[in-house]
Protein backbone atom coordinates (compact mmCIF):
# COMPACT_ATOMS: atom_id res chain seq x y z
CA UNK A 1 0.00 0.00 0.00
CA UNK A 2 2.67 2.34 1.08
CA UNK A 3 4.71 1.35 -1.90
CA UNK A 4 1.89 2.09 -4.26
CA UNK A 5 1.60 5.54 -2.81
CA UNK A 6 5.27 6.05 -3.26
CA UNK A 7 5.02 4.99 -6.86
CA UNK A 8 2.02 7.19 -7.46
CA UNK A 9 3.83 10.04 -5.86
CA UNK A 10 6.86 9.36 -8.03
CA UNK A 11 4.78 9.32 -11.17
CA UNK A 12 3.09 12.44 -10.08
CA UNK A 13 6.42 14.07 -9.42
CA UNK A 14 7.70 13.01 -12.83
CA UNK A 15 4.57 14.30 -14.49
CA UNK A 16 5.04 17.55 -12.69
CA UNK A 17 8.61 17.90 -13.87
CA UNK A 18 7.99 17.07 -17.54
CA UNK A 19 5.66 19.94 -18.34
CA UNK A 20 7.84 22.28 -16.33
CA UNK A 21 10.82 21.39 -18.44
CA UNK A 22 9.01 21.65 -21.70
CA UNK A 23 7.57 25.00 -20.69
CA UNK A 24 10.94 26.51 -19.92
CA UNK A 25 11.26 28.58 -23.08
CA UNK A 26 14.39 28.29 -25.21
CA UNK A 27 16.41 31.46 -25.83
CA UNK A 28 14.89 31.82 -29.28
CA UNK A 29 11.35 31.44 -27.96
CA UNK A 30 12.05 34.01 -25.28
CA UNK A 31 13.27 36.56 -27.80
CA UNK A 32 10.49 35.78 -30.26
CA UNK A 33 7.78 36.12 -27.63
CA UNK A 34 9.33 39.31 -26.30
CA UNK A 35 9.72 40.93 -29.70
CA UNK A 36 6.23 39.88 -30.76
CA UNK A 37 4.89 41.38 -27.53
CA UNK A 38 6.62 44.63 -28.34
CA UNK A 39 5.28 44.67 -31.90
CA UNK A 40 1.83 43.73 -30.60
CA UNK A 41 1.95 46.65 -28.21
CA UNK A 42 3.15 49.05 -30.88
CA UNK A 43 0.40 48.13 -33.32
CA UNK A 44 -2.37 48.14 -30.70
CA UNK A 45 -4.84 50.98 -31.46
CA UNK A 46 -5.37 51.63 -27.73
CA UNK A 47 -1.61 52.11 -27.38
CA UNK A 48 -1.44 54.52 -30.28
CA UNK A 49 -4.04 56.74 -28.64
CA UNK A 50 -1.89 57.23 -25.52
CA UNK A 51 0.43 60.13 -24.81
CA UNK A 52 4.07 59.69 -25.68
CA UNK A 53 5.18 59.50 -22.04
CA UNK A 54 2.62 56.79 -21.31
CA UNK A 55 3.73 54.94 -24.43
CA UNK A 56 7.36 54.98 -23.35
CA UNK A 57 6.44 53.74 -19.85
CA UNK A 58 4.34 50.91 -21.25
CA UNK A 59 6.99 49.90 -23.77
CA UNK A 60 9.57 49.98 -21.00
CA UNK A 61 7.51 47.44 -19.05
CA UNK A 62 7.26 45.13 -22.06
CA UNK A 63 11.00 45.43 -22.71
CA UNK A 64 11.95 44.74 -19.11
CA UNK A 65 10.11 41.40 -19.23
CA UNK A 66 12.82 39.89 -21.42
CA UNK A 67 15.86 41.79 -20.13
CA UNK A 68 18.07 40.98 -17.17
CA UNK A 69 19.16 44.49 -16.25
CA UNK A 70 21.31 43.44 -13.33
CA UNK A 71 23.36 41.10 -15.49
CA UNK A 72 23.49 43.78 -18.16
CA UNK A 73 24.78 46.35 -15.64
CA UNK A 74 27.38 43.96 -14.26
CA UNK A 75 28.68 43.13 -17.69
CA UNK A 76 28.74 46.72 -18.77
CA UNK A 77 30.72 47.86 -15.75
CA UNK A 78 32.92 44.74 -15.66
CA UNK A 79 35.64 45.15 -13.10
CA UNK A 80 34.29 48.55 -12.06
CA UNK A 81 31.16 46.84 -10.73
CA UNK A 82 33.12 45.25 -7.91
CA UNK A 83 34.67 48.59 -7.05
CA UNK A 84 31.28 50.14 -6.42
CA UNK A 85 29.72 49.79 -2.98
CA UNK A 86 26.41 48.00 -2.53
CA UNK A 87 24.43 51.22 -2.42
CA UNK A 88 25.93 52.52 -5.62
CA UNK A 89 25.27 49.18 -7.33
CA UNK A 90 21.70 49.30 -6.16
CA UNK A 91 21.19 52.76 -7.58
CA UNK A 92 23.05 52.06 -10.80
CA UNK A 93 20.87 49.21 -12.10
CA UNK A 94 17.51 51.05 -12.22
CA UNK A 95 19.15 54.23 -13.54
CA UNK A 96 20.83 52.41 -16.39
CA UNK A 97 17.62 50.48 -17.01
CA UNK A 98 15.68 53.70 -17.31
CA UNK A 99 18.20 55.21 -19.69
CA UNK A 100 18.14 52.19 -21.99
CA UNK A 101 14.37 51.79 -21.85
CA UNK A 102 13.91 55.44 -22.77
CA UNK A 103 16.33 55.20 -25.66
CA UNK A 104 14.94 51.98 -27.06
CA UNK A 105 11.30 52.86 -26.55
CA UNK A 106 11.93 56.07 -28.46
CA UNK A 107 13.53 54.16 -31.34
CA UNK A 108 10.75 51.58 -31.30
CA UNK A 109 8.13 54.27 -31.68
CA UNK A 110 9.75 55.07 -35.03
CA UNK A 111 9.13 51.45 -36.04
CA UNK A 112 6.87 51.19 -39.05
CA UNK A 113 6.31 48.10 -41.11
CA UNK A 114 9.73 46.49 -41.00
CA UNK A 115 9.67 42.74 -40.82
CA UNK A 116 11.62 40.83 -38.18
CA UNK A 117 13.07 37.53 -39.25
CA UNK A 118 14.20 35.15 -36.52
CA UNK A 119 17.14 33.05 -37.46
CA UNK A 120 19.25 30.54 -35.58
CA UNK A 121 20.09 30.26 -31.92
CA UNK A 122 23.61 29.37 -30.80
CA UNK A 123 24.64 28.17 -27.38
CA UNK A 124 27.69 29.98 -26.09
CA UNK A 125 29.74 28.90 -23.13
CA UNK A 126 28.45 28.88 -19.56
CA UNK A 127 24.71 29.31 -19.74
CA UNK A 128 24.65 32.00 -22.37
CA UNK A 129 23.16 31.92 -25.83
CA UNK A 130 22.90 34.08 -28.89
CA UNK A 131 19.74 34.51 -30.94
CA UNK A 132 20.14 36.00 -34.39
CA UNK A 133 17.40 38.02 -35.99
CA UNK A 134 17.21 40.40 -38.92
CA UNK A 135 15.24 43.55 -39.38
CA UNK A 136 14.08 43.77 -42.97
CA UNK A 137 13.47 47.30 -44.21
CA UNK A 138 10.96 48.19 -46.90
CA UNK A 139 13.62 48.23 -49.63
CA UNK A 140 14.83 44.73 -48.86
CA UNK A 141 17.87 45.60 -46.73
CA UNK A 142 18.57 43.25 -43.84
CA UNK A 143 19.92 44.69 -40.62
CA UNK A 144 21.41 42.06 -38.29
CA UNK A 145 20.06 42.27 -34.75
CA UNK A 146 21.56 39.72 -32.38
CA UNK A 147 20.54 39.08 -28.79
CA UNK A 148 22.75 37.61 -26.08
CA UNK A 149 20.94 35.78 -23.32
CA UNK A 150 21.79 34.24 -19.97
CA UNK A 151 19.83 31.78 -17.84
CA UNK A 152 21.29 32.97 -14.55
CA UNK A 153 17.96 34.12 -13.18
CA UNK A 154 16.36 30.72 -13.89
CA UNK A 155 14.89 31.60 -17.25
CA UNK A 156 16.50 33.03 -20.35
CA UNK A 157 16.90 36.79 -20.23
CA UNK A 158 18.59 39.19 -22.63
CA UNK A 159 21.74 40.93 -21.42
CA UNK A 160 23.08 42.40 -24.65
CA UNK A 161 21.83 43.52 -28.05
CA UNK A 162 24.24 43.55 -30.97
CA UNK A 163 23.17 45.67 -33.92
CA UNK A 164 25.32 45.43 -37.06
CA UNK A 165 28.17 44.08 -34.99
CA UNK A 166 27.94 46.84 -32.38
CA UNK A 167 27.38 45.45 -28.90
CA UNK A 168 25.38 47.78 -26.69
CA UNK A 169 27.12 46.50 -23.56
CA UNK A 170 30.58 47.02 -24.99
CA UNK A 171 29.65 50.44 -26.27
CA UNK A 172 28.41 51.71 -22.92
CA UNK A 173 31.32 50.05 -21.18
CA UNK A 174 33.74 52.23 -23.13
CA UNK A 175 31.82 55.33 -22.18
CA UNK A 176 31.61 54.36 -18.49
CA UNK A 177 35.31 53.58 -18.41
CA UNK A 178 36.17 56.91 -19.94
CA UNK A 179 34.18 58.64 -17.20
CA UNK A 180 35.47 56.43 -14.38
CA UNK A 181 39.07 56.94 -15.52
CA UNK A 182 38.74 60.59 -14.56
CA UNK A 183 35.92 60.68 -12.04
CA UNK A 184 34.38 58.72 -9.20
CA UNK A 185 31.48 56.28 -9.35
CA UNK A 186 29.40 58.98 -7.67
CA UNK A 187 30.03 61.29 -10.63
CA UNK A 188 28.96 58.55 -13.06
CA UNK A 189 25.74 58.09 -11.11
CA UNK A 190 25.20 61.85 -11.20
CA UNK A 191 25.62 61.88 -14.99
CA UNK A 192 23.11 59.04 -15.27
CA UNK A 193 20.66 60.81 -12.97
CA UNK A 194 20.89 63.96 -15.08
CA UNK A 195 20.46 61.94 -18.25
CA UNK A 196 17.24 60.26 -17.14
CA UNK A 197 16.00 63.46 -15.58
CA UNK A 198 16.34 62.67 -11.88
CA UNK A 199 18.72 65.37 -10.81
CA UNK B 1 45.04 62.93 -63.84
CA UNK B 2 42.40 60.60 -65.16
CA UNK B 3 44.68 58.38 -67.20
CA UNK B 4 44.74 54.72 -66.13
CA UNK B 5 48.45 54.69 -65.40
CA UNK B 6 48.07 57.68 -63.10
CA UNK B 7 45.30 55.91 -61.22
CA UNK B 8 47.39 52.78 -60.96
CA UNK B 9 50.36 54.81 -59.73
CA UNK B 10 48.25 56.43 -57.01
CA UNK B 11 46.85 53.08 -55.87
CA UNK B 12 50.34 51.58 -55.75
CA UNK B 13 51.62 54.66 -53.89
CA UNK B 14 48.81 54.37 -51.35
CA UNK B 15 49.50 50.68 -50.83
CA UNK B 16 53.22 51.26 -50.35
CA UNK B 17 52.73 54.17 -48.01
CA UNK B 18 50.44 51.97 -45.92
CA UNK B 19 53.07 49.24 -45.98
CA UNK B 20 55.69 51.74 -44.96
CA UNK B 21 53.60 53.33 -42.25
CA UNK B 22 52.27 50.27 -40.50
CA UNK B 23 54.10 47.23 -41.74
CA UNK B 24 52.34 43.89 -41.96
CA UNK B 25 50.89 42.65 -38.71
CA UNK B 26 52.04 39.06 -38.12
CA UNK B 27 49.01 38.32 -35.97
CA UNK B 28 46.80 38.68 -39.02
CA UNK B 29 43.79 40.84 -39.60
CA UNK B 30 41.37 38.71 -37.68
CA UNK B 31 43.27 38.79 -34.45
CA UNK B 32 44.82 42.20 -34.19
CA UNK B 33 43.22 42.84 -30.84
CA UNK B 34 46.32 41.60 -29.08
CA UNK B 35 48.37 44.40 -30.60
CA UNK B 36 45.72 46.89 -29.66
CA UNK B 37 45.73 45.72 -26.09
CA UNK B 38 49.48 46.07 -26.01
CA UNK B 39 49.12 49.54 -27.44
CA UNK B 40 46.69 50.29 -24.66
CA UNK B 41 49.07 48.83 -22.13
CA UNK B 42 51.85 51.15 -23.20
CA UNK B 43 49.52 54.10 -23.02
CA UNK B 44 47.95 53.30 -19.69
CA UNK B 45 49.26 55.49 -16.94
CA UNK B 46 48.52 53.63 -13.74
CA UNK B 47 50.21 50.31 -13.11
CA UNK B 48 47.15 48.34 -12.27
CA UNK B 49 45.53 49.23 -15.54
CA UNK B 50 48.54 48.33 -17.61
CA UNK B 51 48.91 45.00 -15.85
CA UNK B 52 45.32 44.15 -16.54
CA UNK B 53 45.74 45.14 -20.16
CA UNK B 54 48.75 42.88 -20.52
CA UNK B 55 46.79 39.99 -19.10
CA UNK B 56 44.05 40.72 -21.58
CA UNK B 57 46.55 40.74 -24.39
CA UNK B 58 47.70 37.28 -23.35
CA UNK B 59 44.14 36.08 -23.18
CA UNK B 60 43.22 37.56 -26.51
CA UNK B 61 45.74 35.39 -28.30
CA UNK B 62 44.24 32.04 -27.42
CA UNK B 63 40.61 33.05 -27.00
CA UNK B 64 38.98 34.39 -30.11
CA UNK B 65 35.50 34.11 -28.70
CA UNK B 66 34.65 36.65 -26.02
CA UNK B 67 33.18 34.07 -23.73
CA UNK B 68 35.79 31.40 -24.15
CA UNK B 69 37.42 32.08 -20.87
CA UNK B 70 37.45 30.85 -17.32
CA UNK B 71 36.73 34.24 -15.90
CA UNK B 72 33.06 34.93 -16.18
CA UNK B 73 33.43 38.56 -17.13
CA UNK B 74 36.62 38.17 -19.09
CA UNK B 75 34.91 39.78 -22.04
CA UNK B 76 34.27 42.90 -20.06
CA UNK B 77 37.79 44.23 -20.34
CA UNK B 78 38.11 45.05 -24.03
CA UNK B 79 37.52 48.71 -23.61
CA UNK B 80 39.63 50.60 -26.08
CA UNK B 81 39.77 48.86 -29.43
CA UNK B 82 41.72 51.54 -31.23
CA UNK B 83 44.49 53.93 -30.18
CA UNK B 84 43.42 57.55 -30.27
CA UNK B 85 46.57 59.67 -29.85
CA UNK B 86 45.11 62.68 -31.69
CA UNK B 87 42.02 62.86 -29.53
CA UNK B 88 42.03 66.67 -29.19
CA UNK B 89 42.13 67.19 -32.95
CA UNK B 90 39.57 64.42 -33.49
CA UNK B 91 37.20 65.89 -30.95
CA UNK B 92 37.54 69.28 -32.61
CA UNK B 93 36.66 67.77 -36.00
CA UNK B 94 33.79 65.89 -34.40
CA UNK B 95 32.34 69.15 -33.07
CA UNK B 96 32.74 70.63 -36.56
CA UNK B 97 30.94 67.66 -38.17
CA UNK B 98 28.21 67.85 -35.55
CA UNK B 99 27.61 71.54 -36.25
CA UNK B 100 27.75 70.94 -40.01
CA UNK B 101 25.06 68.30 -39.60
CA UNK B 102 22.67 70.41 -37.56
CA UNK B 103 23.29 73.76 -39.26
CA UNK B 104 23.76 72.79 -42.91
CA UNK B 105 23.20 69.18 -43.86
CA UNK B 106 20.03 68.49 -41.90
CA UNK B 107 18.08 71.60 -43.00
CA UNK B 108 19.12 71.06 -46.63
CA UNK B 109 18.22 67.35 -46.48
CA UNK B 110 14.88 68.21 -44.83
CA UNK B 111 13.98 70.64 -47.61
CA UNK B 112 15.11 68.18 -50.24
CA UNK B 113 13.10 65.38 -48.62
CA UNK B 114 10.09 67.65 -48.55
CA UNK B 115 10.22 68.09 -52.33
CA UNK B 116 11.36 64.66 -53.52
CA UNK B 117 9.16 61.66 -52.70
CA UNK B 118 10.74 58.97 -50.53
CA UNK B 119 10.49 56.26 -53.20
CA UNK B 120 12.62 58.30 -55.58
CA UNK B 121 15.14 59.09 -52.84
CA UNK B 122 15.47 55.38 -52.04
CA UNK B 123 15.87 54.72 -55.75
CA UNK B 124 18.66 57.27 -55.98
CA UNK B 125 20.40 55.73 -52.99
CA UNK B 126 20.11 52.29 -54.59
CA UNK B 127 21.48 53.58 -57.90
CA UNK B 128 24.52 55.07 -56.17
CA UNK B 129 25.13 51.77 -54.41
CA UNK B 130 24.82 49.98 -57.72
CA UNK B 131 27.20 52.23 -59.63
CA UNK B 132 29.88 51.73 -56.96
CA UNK B 133 29.92 48.02 -57.81
CA UNK B 134 33.52 48.16 -59.13
CA UNK B 135 34.82 49.25 -55.71
CA UNK B 136 33.21 46.28 -53.95
CA UNK B 137 33.96 43.83 -56.75
CA UNK B 138 37.66 44.68 -57.06
CA UNK B 139 38.12 44.61 -53.29
CA UNK B 140 36.51 41.16 -53.15
CA UNK B 141 39.08 40.02 -55.70
CA UNK B 142 41.95 41.72 -53.86
CA UNK B 143 40.93 39.79 -50.74
CA UNK B 144 40.63 36.52 -52.63
CA UNK B 145 36.90 36.31 -51.93
CA UNK B 146 35.96 34.97 -55.33
CA UNK B 147 32.58 33.56 -54.37
CA UNK B 148 31.59 36.89 -52.88
CA UNK B 149 32.77 38.72 -55.99
CA UNK B 150 30.45 36.44 -57.94
CA UNK B 151 27.54 37.44 -55.71
CA UNK B 152 28.44 41.09 -56.16
CA UNK B 153 28.47 40.64 -59.91
CA UNK B 154 25.13 38.82 -59.84
CA UNK B 155 23.59 41.58 -57.77
CA UNK B 156 24.98 44.26 -60.07
CA UNK B 157 23.82 42.44 -63.20
CA UNK B 158 20.26 41.90 -61.95
CA UNK B 159 19.84 45.38 -60.51
CA UNK B 160 21.32 47.09 -63.56
CA UNK B 161 19.15 45.23 -66.06
CA UNK B 162 15.89 44.31 -64.32
CA UNK B 163 16.24 47.13 -61.80
CA UNK B 164 16.55 50.06 -64.25
CA UNK B 165 20.24 50.90 -63.66
CA UNK B 166 19.97 50.05 -60.01
CA UNK B 167 17.08 52.35 -59.08
CA UNK B 168 15.20 49.24 -57.99
CA UNK B 169 16.66 46.25 -56.17
CA UNK B 170 15.13 43.09 -57.66
CA UNK B 171 18.27 41.23 -56.51
CA UNK B 172 16.97 41.62 -52.95
CA UNK B 173 14.74 38.63 -53.77
CA UNK B 174 17.87 36.48 -53.72
CA UNK B 175 19.10 36.70 -50.12
CA UNK B 176 22.42 35.00 -50.80
CA UNK B 177 23.35 37.81 -53.19
CA UNK B 178 23.12 40.32 -50.34
CA UNK B 179 26.69 40.66 -49.20
CA UNK B 180 28.38 43.08 -46.86
CA UNK B 181 30.26 45.71 -48.86
CA UNK B 182 34.02 45.37 -49.21
CA UNK B 183 36.35 48.35 -49.45
CA UNK B 184 40.08 49.00 -49.63
CA UNK B 185 40.38 49.64 -45.90
CA UNK B 186 39.05 46.14 -45.29
CA UNK B 187 41.39 44.78 -47.94
CA UNK B 188 44.35 46.31 -46.10
CA UNK B 189 43.10 44.69 -42.89
CA UNK B 190 42.82 41.29 -44.56
CA UNK B 191 46.34 41.74 -45.90
CA UNK B 192 47.49 42.11 -42.32
CA UNK B 193 47.98 45.84 -41.77
CA UNK B 194 47.18 47.26 -38.36
CA UNK B 195 44.40 49.79 -38.09
CA UNK B 196 46.63 52.69 -37.13
CA UNK B 197 45.32 55.57 -35.08
CA UNK B 198 41.70 56.63 -34.93
CA UNK B 199 40.98 59.54 -37.22
CA UNK B 200 37.91 61.75 -37.36
CA UNK B 201 37.66 63.09 -40.89
CA UNK B 202 35.89 66.36 -41.63
CA UNK B 203 32.64 65.66 -43.55
CA UNK B 204 33.28 61.90 -43.74
CA UNK B 205 33.18 61.09 -40.03
CA UNK B 206 34.94 58.33 -38.09
CA UNK B 207 37.86 56.55 -39.71
CA UNK B 208 41.34 55.27 -39.01
CA UNK B 209 44.65 55.73 -40.78
CA UNK B 210 44.08 52.41 -42.52
CA UNK B 211 40.45 53.09 -43.41
CA UNK B 212 41.29 56.65 -44.46
CA UNK B 213 44.00 55.43 -46.85
CA UNK B 214 41.52 52.87 -48.13
CA UNK B 215 38.94 55.56 -48.71
CA UNK B 216 41.45 57.58 -50.71
CA UNK B 217 42.37 54.56 -52.81
CA UNK B 218 38.73 53.59 -53.34
CA UNK B 219 38.06 57.00 -54.85
CA UNK B 220 40.02 55.89 -57.90
CA UNK B 221 37.93 52.75 -58.29
CA UNK B 222 34.74 54.79 -57.98
CA UNK B 223 32.99 55.44 -61.32
CA UNK B 224 31.67 58.75 -59.96
CA UNK B 225 35.28 59.86 -59.95
CA UNK B 226 36.50 58.61 -63.32
CA UNK B 227 33.29 59.02 -65.34
CA UNK B 228 33.56 62.80 -65.16
CA UNK B 229 36.52 64.85 -66.27
CA UNK B 230 35.69 67.83 -64.10
CA UNK B 231 36.52 67.28 -60.44
CA UNK B 232 33.80 69.75 -59.40
CA UNK B 233 31.16 67.66 -61.14
CA UNK B 234 32.31 64.60 -59.17
CA UNK B 235 32.32 66.55 -55.93
CA UNK B 236 28.89 68.02 -56.69
CA UNK B 237 27.47 64.56 -57.32
CA UNK B 238 28.99 63.34 -54.05
CA UNK B 239 27.46 66.26 -52.17
CA UNK B 240 24.10 65.51 -53.74
CA UNK B 241 24.43 61.89 -52.74
CA UNK B 242 25.16 62.90 -49.16
CA UNK B 243 22.06 65.08 -49.03
CA UNK B 244 19.97 62.26 -50.50
CA UNK B 245 21.30 59.71 -48.00
CA UNK B 246 20.88 62.06 -45.07
CA UNK B 247 17.26 62.78 -45.99
CA UNK B 248 16.57 59.06 -45.48
CA UNK B 249 18.37 58.92 -42.13
CA UNK B 250 17.18 62.00 -40.28
CA UNK B 251 16.67 61.14 -36.64
CA UNK B 252 19.27 58.38 -36.46
CA UNK B 253 22.16 60.57 -35.41
CA UNK B 254 19.94 62.50 -33.02
CA UNK B 255 18.84 59.26 -31.32
CA UNK B 256 22.43 58.10 -31.08
CA UNK B 257 23.45 61.34 -29.42
CA UNK B 258 20.49 61.15 -27.07
CA UNK B 259 21.49 57.65 -25.99
CA UNK B 260 25.11 58.54 -25.36
CA UNK B 261 26.79 59.72 -22.21
CA UNK B 262 29.74 60.80 -24.33
CA UNK B 263 28.82 60.90 -28.05
CA UNK B 264 32.44 61.13 -29.19
CA UNK B 265 33.42 57.96 -27.30
CA UNK B 266 30.21 56.21 -28.32
CA UNK B 267 30.77 56.87 -32.02
CA UNK B 268 34.42 55.84 -31.86
CA UNK B 269 33.57 52.54 -30.21
CA UNK B 270 30.56 51.81 -32.40
CA UNK B 271 32.56 52.57 -35.53
CA UNK B 272 35.38 50.20 -34.53
CA UNK B 273 32.98 47.41 -33.55
CA UNK B 274 31.11 47.72 -36.83
CA UNK B 275 34.35 47.92 -38.80
CA UNK B 276 35.70 44.77 -37.15
CA UNK B 277 32.55 42.95 -38.15
CA UNK B 278 32.84 44.12 -41.76
CA UNK B 279 36.50 43.06 -41.88
CA UNK B 280 35.63 39.61 -40.53
CA UNK B 281 32.96 39.12 -43.21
Amino acid sequence: MNRRYTRALLIFAVLLIIPLQSYAATPKETVETGVNNIIGTLTDPAFKAKSKDAQITQLGDVISQIFDFEELSKRTLGREWKKMNAEQQKEFVPLFKELLQGVYADRLLAYSDQKIIFDKETMLKKGSAEVQSFLQTSDGKKIPLFYRLTDKSGSWKVYDVIIEGVSMVKNYRTQFREILAKDSAEKLLQILRDKVGKG
Amino acid sequence: MKKPWAVAAVVVAVIFSVLFLFGPNPAGAFNNEATLYLAQATQATDDQQSDAAKEDADDAEDADDDYDDDDEYADTEDVKLIPDPWIEMNQGIYVFNDKMYFWVLKPVARGYGFIIPIELRQGIRNAFYNIRFPVRFINCLLQGKFRKSGYEFGQFFINTTAGCLGLLTPAANYPHLQTSPEDLGQTFAVWGFGSGAYLMLPFFGPSSLRAGMGRLGDTFLDPIWWLFDDIWVSLGIRAGETVNDTSLRIGEYEALKEAALDPYVMIRNAWVQNRNKLIAE
